[in-house]
């Protein structure tokens, strides 16, 4: 999967650079708006992560030549601007996504997936992880092909995982995608300890392996080995 | 009082003192002069008289017979008024009569001799009368005139009035009057002009920093918070410590950004950046947060019920009512004991949440203060109720805290009326 990167903030960039080639992205990047329009005139990407404020353009700007050209690459825009208006222009032009900075990488990663998954597969579509087999359009899950039913929380939680494995996953990254960005993540580790045990305990009783490690005092991890 | 009155009060009272002062003063001027002339008239008679006498003639007889009166006993010398029958209209007319003793042919005799003062009073009626006229005309005239020049000519005044009375400095216009030859209004206009200049330059530049401080901010915590969480990856943090080092750090960096996204929300609303306002459907907002929040509260076992009687028509920044919303629901839950529950009511009129929760102490007004936390330990900046009063202060919308001590119930109630939308058109989205 082919991802652009374009963000000003050099030290950003390159944690988000790595950080995407860690999850298997081919990943390339532009700091300015005149280097951005170049690479987007030039190749064809899967996927652009566009920060709306560059030195010398309006991320929006882009997102409109990208349009304009009919680009088929999805776009998640990533900006520190957190004024509605901002998201709801950029939606409005034809973005797929819009993450406020901070963020979250695995919040990232997941909306990344997301994105590509609905532009790519059109839902034919599948997420195969050790003996998990989860079908993302019709929100299904197997373990060792029997079906497993879950809460939209728990399964949330499951696709969460899914999309950053082996990875860690920290309790407020985790608390943000289930509960929305703006629920005060220190109120919500019960609420996440909560819904892990319940999902744990789904899938040992299908008799999955226990790959839900939990990382003392960090986070959780979908481990792979 | 309007100025036009004030001014035209005085000069009404000043004409009028000045009306009534000449109406008296050309009534006895004119009286004066008058009877000073029939005086003198009495007197060539009474010289006329004595001359003739003195010659040895005898008095003349006068074929008026009222206008001269011989009498032989001793009367009071001098001039005087009196009142006469006017034989042909049968009417009492007053004259001026001069008396005074005349020696005719060595007999002592009392002269009285008289004049009616009727022309004399017509010639008075006649001048007064103009006269008064005139003046009163004049005082009519300049009061009428007062009055249509006080339209005319404050008209530009009014216009300059209106104008500022619509005039937000959010609206990011400067100031425009229509031209007027009136050299003080121009004045005026260009002096308001010039201030409009500087309060919107001044205000962009606020809502720059503003913007930069928030964006400039962030950026580092977005680096922080991106680092940190790689930083978590690595093998070496499968150390405890070490972890629990990164993670503390990691989530004060998250602490830090969201107080910050919540001092810059509220500086924004103080700095009324929130012009644009749209119909709300509140309830759909309302259905939406307590889905949001419905988990958090199962998980603490805090049952949520909403109560919808109706739906208030406000005008609001969109993101602004969910703001409101969302800090109100939030509290209840966070300020909530095991088992608790949250009721929330909306109204056409107000928006109430009342939940379960320990005892509070304290002035339930100070609730509302930045950073006051009813847990010092506690993980949140306090400024949840700080927002929520913002936002309530924005649109005229009163806030209100109860504490019912039996029943341990808060309840924050956020009454809407009266209904106030903030009149801005919208601004276009800022370019960055």
């Amino acid at each position: 999967m082919k991802l652009l990167l374009i963000e000003d903030e050099v030290a950003l960039r390159n944690t988000l650079v790595d950080y995407l080639r860690q999850g298997g992205y081919v990943c390339e990047v532009a700091g300015n708006y005149q280097q951005a329009l170049e690479k987007v005139k030039l190749y064809q990407y899967d996927c652009v992560v566009l920060d709306l404020t560059l030195p010398d353009g309006n991320g929006l700007n882009l997102l409109r030549e990208l349009k304009a050209d009919g680009s088929r690459a999805g776009v998640l825009i990533i900006s520190a601007r957190a004024a509605l208006d901002d998201r709801l222009v950029g939606l409005d032009l034809g973005a797929d996504d819009y993450l406020t900075k901070p963020f979250h990488l695995a919040e990232l990663n997941a909306r990344l997936r997301a994105i590509i998954r609905r532009r790519q597969f059109q839902g034919s579509h599948h997420i195969a992880f050790r003996d998990l087999l989860v079908w993302p359009e019709q929100a299904e899950v197997f373990v060792r092909e029997q079906p497993l039913v879950l809460t939209r929380k728990e399964y949330d939680l499951l696709l969460f995982l899914l999309a950053n494995p082996n990875r860690v996953l920290t309790k407020e990254a985790i608390a943000e995608h289930l509960c929305g960005d703006a629920v005060d993540s220190a109120d919500s580790f019960d609420f996440i300890y909560t819904h892990l045990k319940n999902l744990r305990k789904k899938l040992q009783e299908k008799g999955a392996d226990n790959y839900i490690r939990t990382m003392y005092g960090v986070g959780y991890k979908l481990s792979t080995e | 009082m309007k100025l036009l009155t004030k001014t035209n009060r005085y000069y009404l009272l000043l004409t009028t003192v000045l009306f009534v002062a000449a109406s008296a003063l050309l009534y006895y001027g004119l009286y004066g002069a008058l009877q000073h002339e029939v005086e003198e008239q009495l007197f060539n008679r009474q010289v006329y008289l004595q001359r003739r006498v003195q010659r040895g003639a005898d008095l003349p007889t006068s074929p008026f017979e009222y206008q001269m009166a011989v009498s032989a006993r001793p009367r009071r010398v001098g001039y005087a008024d009196t009142l006469l029958l006017d034989p042909q209209e049968q009417e009492m007319v007053p004259h001026r009569q001069l008396t005074f003793p005349l020696r005719v042919q060595g007999q002592l005799v009392w002269v009285t001799l008289r004049k009616s003062l009727v022309e004399t009073e017509d010639v008075l009626a006649v001048v007064l009368g103009v006269m008064v006229s005139v003046l009163g005309l004049l005082l009519l005239g300049v009061v009428l005139l007062n009055r249509w020049l006080g339209q005319w000519l404050w008209a530009p005044f009014r216009t300059t009035l209106e104008v500022l009375r619509n005039y937000g400095v959010q609206q990011d216009q400067v100031l425009s009057f229509p031209p007027t030859s009136t050299d003080e209004f121009a004045e005026l206009n260009q002096a308001l002009t010039l201030l409009s200049h500087r309060l919107v330059a001044e205000y962009e530049a606020m809502r720059e920093f503003t913007a930069n401080a928030a964006h400039e901010t962030q950026t580092p915590l977005a680096i922080m918070q991106a680092q940190l969480e790689q930083m978590l990856q690595l093998p070496e943090l499968e150390n405890p410590v070490l972890a629990t080092l990164v993670s503390e750090l990691y989530g004060a960096t998250l602490r830090l950004s969201r107080l910050h996204q919540a001092l810059t929300l509220l500086s924004k609303i103080e700095n009324h950046q929130f012009a644009d306002a749209t119909p709300v459907k509140l309830d759909q907002l309302v259905a939406e947060k307590t889905a949001q929040f419905e988990s958090l509260a199962e998980v603490r076992h805090v049952r949520l019920r909403t109560h919808i009687h109706g739906v208030p028509a406000l005008h609001m920044h969109p993101g602004l009512a969910d703001s409101l919303v969302h800090n109100l629901l939030q509290n209840a839950i966070k300020h909530n004991h095991r088992g608790g529950t949250i009721d929330l009511t909306l109204t056409p009129t107000h928006l109430e949440v009342c939940n379960t929760g320990p005892m509070v102490s304290g002035d339930p007004a100070r609730f509302f203060e930045r950073f006051r936390k009813h847990n010092a330990a506690s993980d949140s900046p306090g400024l949840g109720l700080s927002i929520v009063q913002q936002i309530c202060q924005y649109y005229g919308f009163a806030a209100r805290y109860y504490f019912e001590p039996e029943t341990s119930l808060h309840t924050l109630r956020v009454e809407f009326t009266p209904p106030t939308t903030v009149p801005a058109p919208a601004a276009p989205p800022a370019a960055g």
